[in-house]
């Protein structure tokens, strides 16, 4: 007696929810992602505390040989020639948003003299709040670079 | 004769959907920095005036910070671990006690970091704050302080 097969069963792997998927990923990846208005590499100092910078804050980035950049948050930073240039920059930036947070990036091995200079003029310029950009404090007493 | 008609699908063709999904998720992943979004905040004082808040020198503690992190607390060469438990007794007798962190400008940035992040852990350590902290700026010490 021939038997009849009860049925068939699909050889291919089902891929009909792939695309769902993959945008489902692709919107996770675009709501979570920051654009960095400054990608100034610099050594961070270590602290054991760090707060959250508020997004949108201004950037003022100052490397090992004391280079700055500056950026109002809005646009990728560019070098300015010295730190009186960020007198100028800070004076704008405070009068177009007067609460605007500023970061300082700067190099843990940078020159103090870099740094007075940046905060003297963010001082005359009537800047309410910076924040020291860092990395947090491992228990060796490191963290990473950025 | 038959003419043989040829058959249009009626589906739109999704075959490809994953694969350029699966592509834009690779360019996030690529893109995709994980930027350092932390720091210590540091409120500069609102000065409606042009001249910065007094701070009587012998009233107040000086931290110096030599370069290579040598720090000196009125004066003392003390370790970083020390400056809470030397700050402790005079806050007691004062808790507004004015704190100067005073960097040399050939001292590095990251120990002027450390310093302000080890006096902001106060009330962690020895469960006092220290509400009175200022780091002048060059401009400021040689105005005012001379």
């Amino acid at each position: 007696m021939r038997l009849k097969v009860r049925g068939t069963q699909n050889e291919g792997i089902p891929t009909a929810s792939m695309a769902d998927i993959a945008f489902l990923l692709i919107i996770f990846f675009m709501v979570t992602i920051n654009f960095e208005v400054d990608k100034t590499t610099v050594g961070l100092p270590t602290t054991e505390l760090r707060f959250e910078i508020p997004k949108k804050s201004a950037y003022i980035s100052i490397i090992e040989s004391g280079q700055i950049r500056v950026s109002s948050g809005e646009e990728i930073s560019v070098a300015v020639p010295g730190p009186e240039n960020v007198l100028s920059f800070a004076v704008d930036v405070v009068a177009s948003n007067p609460g605007k947070a500023f970061v300082l990036k700067a190099d843990k091995n940078v020159p103090y003299r870099y740094v007075d200079s940046v905060i003297d003029a963010l001082k005359q310029a009537r800047a309410e709040v910076i924040y020291l950009l860092s990395e947090q404090e491992t228990l060796d007493g490191d963290g990473g670079g950025q | 004769m038959k003419i043989k008609k040829q058959s249009v699908s009626e589906e739109i063709p999704t075959a490809s959907m994953a694969d350029i999904a699966f592509l834009l998720i690779i360019y996030f992943m690529v893109t995709t920095t994980f930027a350092a979004t932390r720091g210590l905040d540091f409120s500069l004082p609102k000065d409606d005036q042009d001249t910065p808040p007094m701070v009587d020198k012998e009233e107040s503690v000086l931290i110096e910070i030599q370069p290579g992190g040598v720090l000196m607390v009125d004066g003392k060469a003390m370790p970083l671990d020390a400056i809470l438990e030397y700050l402790k007794p005079k806050l007691e007798r004062n808790p507004a006690k004015p704190v100067i962190i005073r960097p040399n400008p050939e001292a590095e940035y990251g120990y002027m970091v450390a310093v302000f992040d080890e006096i902001r852990q106060a009330p962690d350590k020895i469960g006092m704050e220290v509400k009175n902290v200022s780091i002048p700026t060059q401009r400021e010490i040689e105005m005012f302080w001379y």
